[in-house]
């Protein structure tokens, strides 16, 4: 173990360098490319021996041959952004459909057009459906982390679907934090040689994604109910993470909620912001707590539900938009809290697209504004960096 | 294994047997009993979309041999994955083959095989060329010849000629990657089979193009798959060579083509091309078997 300050793409390397995967396909794009160029300059100085580092012509190669690599029973990591991940949109499906247990890192950025660099969460909310268990990473330290874990879940035989780990691009992938590079032992140990469920080799044939004629809902079904699996053994993995590094995270990250009366609802490294802006607001006496979502897929609506039971008024907060709806996590949350006894009043705010910074006089306003909806009676919908009429 | 010396040296066994639901007197699926022959059971195919993708039909399949089918555009770099795959495994005994039709090979996929091929992946391709996208009901694609009827380049009032772009030329494509290349013909099975052997002796990418004769798309009686596969060798239609190291070999020679009326005939997608239609066909298979010749055993991309 030792202490590092680094990069979130760094820390995403060094999660690929410690599992050792045997395999990583890779193309360039920002705010990515500092990850990729770590592990190239890692394998010529002799830190990967037991990985195949390989340049492809396109995300959506990347994707295809991690199938082709995965198919035959060997562990694979990548990592993408933004334009590359929506390239690959059309494999993701392929990948899980196909039960590979694939981990790959996407480093989130807004989407074209217009031509934005800085992060926002759109790219991986697109992919939300696609069948991939889904983390989405607060700081550098999370990143590493779930790169560990996500091994752990994917390859487990009750769940079998590829893991994607979120972060914010710049914000986190660019930004130095100190992070603790755990022990190649202590990895081994959580992370044992990769044992595949399903293999080809040269003495059983085997086909992988024939056409299916009604068995393809007996297919989705059971990935549904896979990905349903993830969510106890997250808690599983948890157990072990924390008896080997010593940190736990929780399925969603709960922060001042036992006693808050306002809730806001965050993701990514803005979560980070809003904290500290709540522990302002707090010695101003302002009830107010906030619920992180760290696993988008599948969706952990009991926990969140469990989470707010005392509640009185949601500010969802998204970093995305589906125009002609509105903000995405919002509707989800909703879904959830319907079938509570105490159900909330949740407001939407859209803020932070394309990168706009999310400051703690940003996250008050909003808590102030939650506070009047409460108030009133009245929730809203409303863009917090924007004049929208 | 040893050059193949006449027909009687093809072994006997199958890898892809009875059961299938292709077409009766589908050219690809015989191309790919034939290359597994050679082949062998070590061998794992990866599919793109297409007609063949129908070969395995859940819970059936006619291959006794390993098969991925990924997607439509990404054979190649699949292929590369399970390339890697099983270098990682420290399995080294095993065959990657690709078996895609033309459009994703020459169309969607190209990036894909461009980029698999300039890395030397030690992988077998082999384009199954029916011209046109079959599985969806013969539709143009850019292997698609001048003068042919499709679904999207139908015969009409406005253009009687039907498709007027002039095929890409594929193998001069996949000759400057310096990688062993070759067309191969059904009629011509001995000579198909030795340049997939030679291509399962090499240590990198090698790319065989089978000219995938299609009853349905191509609209003649099934009987006739090997009589036309023939004829599009002895018109100039379908040239058998090779392209090795940038140098080109003419694998048969004629003194005198066939006209490719001859071949034309057989065939409904080119029933109602009008005279100057062959014409101009004719001329481009003319200008091509020049070309082959002049550069016969010379530098040729």
């Amino acid at each position: 173990m030792k202490h590092l300050l680094i990069t979130g793409n760094e820390a995403a390397a060094w999660g690929a360098r410690l599992i050792k995967p045997h395999f990583i396909p890779t193309f360039p794009i920002t705010p990515q490319t500092e990850c990729i160029e770590t592990l190239a300059r890692w394998k010529v100085e002799g830190d990967l021996p037991d990985t195949d580092f390989e340049r492809m012509e396109s995300e959506h190669s990347v994707m295809s041959a991690a199938i082709g690599a995965a198919a035959v029973g060997v562990r694979v990591f990548t990592a993408t952004s933004s334009q590359g991940l929506m390239l690959m949109h059309e494999v993701l499906y392929i990948a899980s459909g196909m039960r590979l247990p694939i981990v790959m890192v996407n480093i989130s950025r807004g989407l074209s057009a217009p031509v934005t660099l800085w992060s926002d969460h759109n790219d991986f909310l697109d992919q939300r459906d696609s069948g991939w268990i889904m983390f989405h990473a607060e700081n550098n330290q999370e990143v590493l982390d779930m790169v560990l874990q996500g091994y752990r879940i994917a390859e487990d035989p009750r769940v079998l679907l590829p893991v994607m780990v979120n972060m914010d691009g710049y914000v986190l992938s660019f930004t130095d934090e100190p992070v603790i590079i755990p022990s190649y032992e202590d990895v081994k140990q959580f992370l044992p040689a990769y044992d595949p469920q399903h293999t080809i080799t040269s003495d059983r044939p085997v086909t992988v994604g024939p056409p299916v004629m009604d068995e393809y809902t007996d297919y989705k079904a059971q990935m549904h109910l896979a990905s349903r699996n993830a969510l106890t053994v997250l808690d599983e993995v948890q157990n072990d993470f924390e008896k080997i590094f010593g940190r736990r995270y929780h399925t969603v990250d709960e922060f001042m909620l036992d006693d808050a009366e306002l809730v806001l609802i965050t993701q990514g490294s803005m979560s980070t912001t809003a904290k500290a802006a709540i522990l302002e607001m707090r010695e101003e006496g302002i009830k107010v707590g906030l619920l992180r979502l760290r696993v988008i897929r599948p969706w952990p609506g009991e926990i969140i539900c469990k989470a707010l039971q005392n509640v009185k008024a949601i500010a969802v907060i998204d970093r995305n938009i589906a125009p002609g709806k509105g903000g995405i996590m919002l509707p989800e949350i909703v879904e959830s809290l319907y079938h509570s006894i105490n159900r909330p009043l949740v407001s939407g705010f859209i803020v932070g697209l394309g990168g706009k910074p999310q400051t703690e006089a940003k996250i008050k306003e909003i808590t102030h504004k939650l506070a009047n909806d409460l108030a009133s009676g009245r929730p809203r919908i409303e863009w917090n960096d924007v004049e929208v009429s | 294994m040893q050059p193949i010396k006449n027909i009687k040296d093809i072994p006997e066994f199958d890898l892809l047997t009875g059961g299938s639901s292709v077409c009766a007197g589908c050219g690809p699926s015989m191309g790919l009993k034939l290359a597994l022959k050679v082949l062998g059971p070590k061998t794992i195919i990866i599919n793109s979309a297409g007609c063949m993708t129908l070969l395995p039909l859940f819970p059936n399949t006619p291959l006794k041999v390993s098969w991925i089918h990924n997607a439509i555009e990404n054979a190649a770099t699949t292929a590369a994955g399970a390339r890697h795959g099983l270098d990682a495994l420290g399995i080294k005994d095993m065959n990657v083959v690709v078996y895609a039709g033309d459009g994703a090979t020459y169309d969607i996929g190209f990036a894909s095989l461009s980029a698999t091929a300039i890395k030397n992946e030690r992988v077998i391709y082999i384009c199954y060329n029916n011209q046109a996208y079959g599985n969806t009901g013969f539709q143009c694609t850019t292997a698609t010849p001048y003068g042919s009827d499709t679904k999207t380049t139908p015969r009409g009032k406005e253009n009687p000629i039907g498709n007027t772009t002039i095929h890409k030329d594929m193998l001069k494509l996949m000759g400057v990657h310096r990688v062993y290349c070759a067309t191969a013909s059904l009629a011509y099975p001995v000579d198909f089979l030795n340049k997939i052997n030679k291509a399962k002796e090499r240590d990198g990418f090698s790319y065989i193009e089978l000219l995938g004769t299609c009853a349905t798309g191509w609209n003649f009686d099934p009987r006739y798959t090997i009589k036309i596969s023939r004829l599009a060798v002895r018109c100039g239609m379908w040239p058998l060579y090779e392209i090795d190291d940038r140098k080109l070999s003419l694998n048969k020679e004629f003194k005198e083509l066939k006209p490719v009326d001859e071949y034309l005939q057989l065939q409904g997608r080119y029933k109602q091309l009008p005279p100057d239609g062959v014409i101009k066909l004719q001329s481009l298979v003319n200008e091509h078997w020049a070309e082959l010749n002049e550069f016969n055993e010379k530098r040729y991309v």
